[in-house]
């Protein structure tokens, strides 16, 4: 388990450097990135980047020397895109709406209103009954 | 006349009564009951449309076309012929709806562990960093209560506490595997003897379940407060709602009468009830009928 959350976070560390990175890196280049923190085997950094690679969040450019890895997508798009798929509940297709459960779901301009009306008479009815206890 | 007592049976389960108990207002004051009444009504449903299937299907290969007579017996063949096709169509739509959300859960998982940051003071949740308010849970194995930044900036201590309590109540109880037997059940029912109420009432009852929770923890005006603060945060100019009013009902119901052991009492018998007369009234006839016909 802990293995586990270990991987994940280093997993994130590496996502981190190829967005910074503003070229695509050798695995040689990530590696001497991340060493600088941490001891780490070059094996390990070649593991994540081909898990990376599995989960589509990373490219793998073959070039005649040595392989190159970049960011699939940016950080804000990825961000984007996790909105969206928190957010869209219009698409009821079925498995998208129990795949996540949102706190709330969306209102319209009316029920906005109807909502802050909802709140005040609840908070009308627990001030009274506070000052007549 | 037991494939007819099934076959009414499985159509009152299936249309009338889900529509009947979807209007009704008691519920909101025994969700825990009503929900179980619900699933006794699907269980009932399901469980009535393949008895009568197979009650058909006993009075169509023991031969009796000739007392029958041709067109009844073809109608017989045609119910049957539909009773395995909803009997197909619930195993697929099991499936599907089961490995649908465990797929799409898995991949939102992966991007929330990739882009959140956990917090350990938020119960460990994983808090995104975007101006819009989120509040949402991945039920599972893994589960994850997600929020953002903006929720944080929002939201008061109380309030963050209560969508934390309301959160963690679906993820314990397992709230999602119920939505998930009523969206099979509800793909799996043909379009012209299902009821969409079904989905739509249990959906509001296991988010009024969790409301609950989230009252016993910090009292209903926190529980209100985040409710709205988070609703209309998201609602861009002139939007309509997608869900349809029920966070307003969840927000009234926090100023209404408080939960009813006495309606809850009776909604439990009648679950037991919906299940357990029709099968006694119907079922033990027809079993021993099958007994005889097989001693013969």
């Amino acid at each position: 388990m802990t293995r586990l959350t270990g991987l994940g976070a280093l997993e994130r560390t590496v996502m981190d450097h190829l967005w910074a990175a503003d070229r695509p890196q050798t695995v040689r280049q990530v590696h001497d990135a991340l060493s600088v923190h941490r001891d780490l085997a070059y094996t390990t950094v070649m593991t994540v980047l081909q898990r990376l690679a599995r989960k589509s969040l990373v490219v793998q450019i073959r070039d005649d020397r040595a392989h190159q890895y970049a960011a699939m997508h940016g950080r804000d798009d990825l961000v984007a895109g996790l909105m969206v798929d928190a957010l869209d509940q219009a698409a009821d297709s079925g498995d998208r709406r129990a795949a996540l459960m949102n706190f709330v779901e969306r209102v319209g301009t009316d029920e906005a209103d109807a909502l802050r009306r909802a709140l005040a008479d609840l908070e009308a009815t627990q001030n009274s009954g506070r000052i007549k206890a | 006349m037991s494939a007819l007592a099934f076959t009414i049976l499985a159509i009152a389960l299936a249309g009338p009564v889900p529509e009947m108990l979807a209007r009704a207002s008691w519920p909101m004051r025994a969700p825990r009951a009503a929900v179980v009444l619900w699933q006794a009504v699907a269980a009932a449903a399901v469980l009535s449309a393949f008895s009568a299937g197979l009650a058909i299907a006993s009075r169509i290969f023991t031969g009796e076309i000739a007392a029958l007579g041709w067109p009844l017996w073809l109608c017989l063949v045609g119910v049957f012929a539909l009773t395995l096709l909803i009997g197909a169509r619930l195993i697929i739509a099991v499936l599907r709806v089961a490995i649908g959300t465990r797929r799409r859960r898995a991949h939102h998982r992966m991007m929330v562990d990739l882009l959140g940051e956990c917090h350990d003071d938020l119960d460990g949740a994983r808090v995104i960093r975007v101006p819009e308010t989120l509040a949402y849970c991945l039920p599972g194995m893994r589960s994850r209560v997600v929020l953002s930044e903006g929720t944080l900036t929002a939201l008061t201590g109380p309030e963050l506490a209560a969508i934390l309590r309301h959160e963690r109540a679906h993820l314990r109880a397992r709230h999602d595997l119920v939505l998930e037997a009523f969206i099979a059940v509800h793909t799996a029912f043909p379009r012209f003897v299902r009821s969409g109420s079904a989905l739509a009432a249990v959906r509001l009852l296991v988010e009024l379940l969790a409301d609950d929770a989230a009252v016993r923890a910090v009292g209903p005006t926190p529980l209100a407060r985040a409710l709205v603060a988070c609703s209309v945060a998201r609602t861009p100019a002139g939007a309509l709602g997608a869900g349809g009013p029920t966070t307003v009902i969840r927000v009234r119901r926090l100023s209404g009468p408080p939960n009813s052991l006495p309606i809850s009492l009776a909604a439990y018998c009648a679950a037991v009830a919906v299940l357990v007369v029709p099968t006694i009234a119907v079922v033990v006839p027809w079993l021993t009928e099958l007994l005889r016909l097989i001693l013969i």
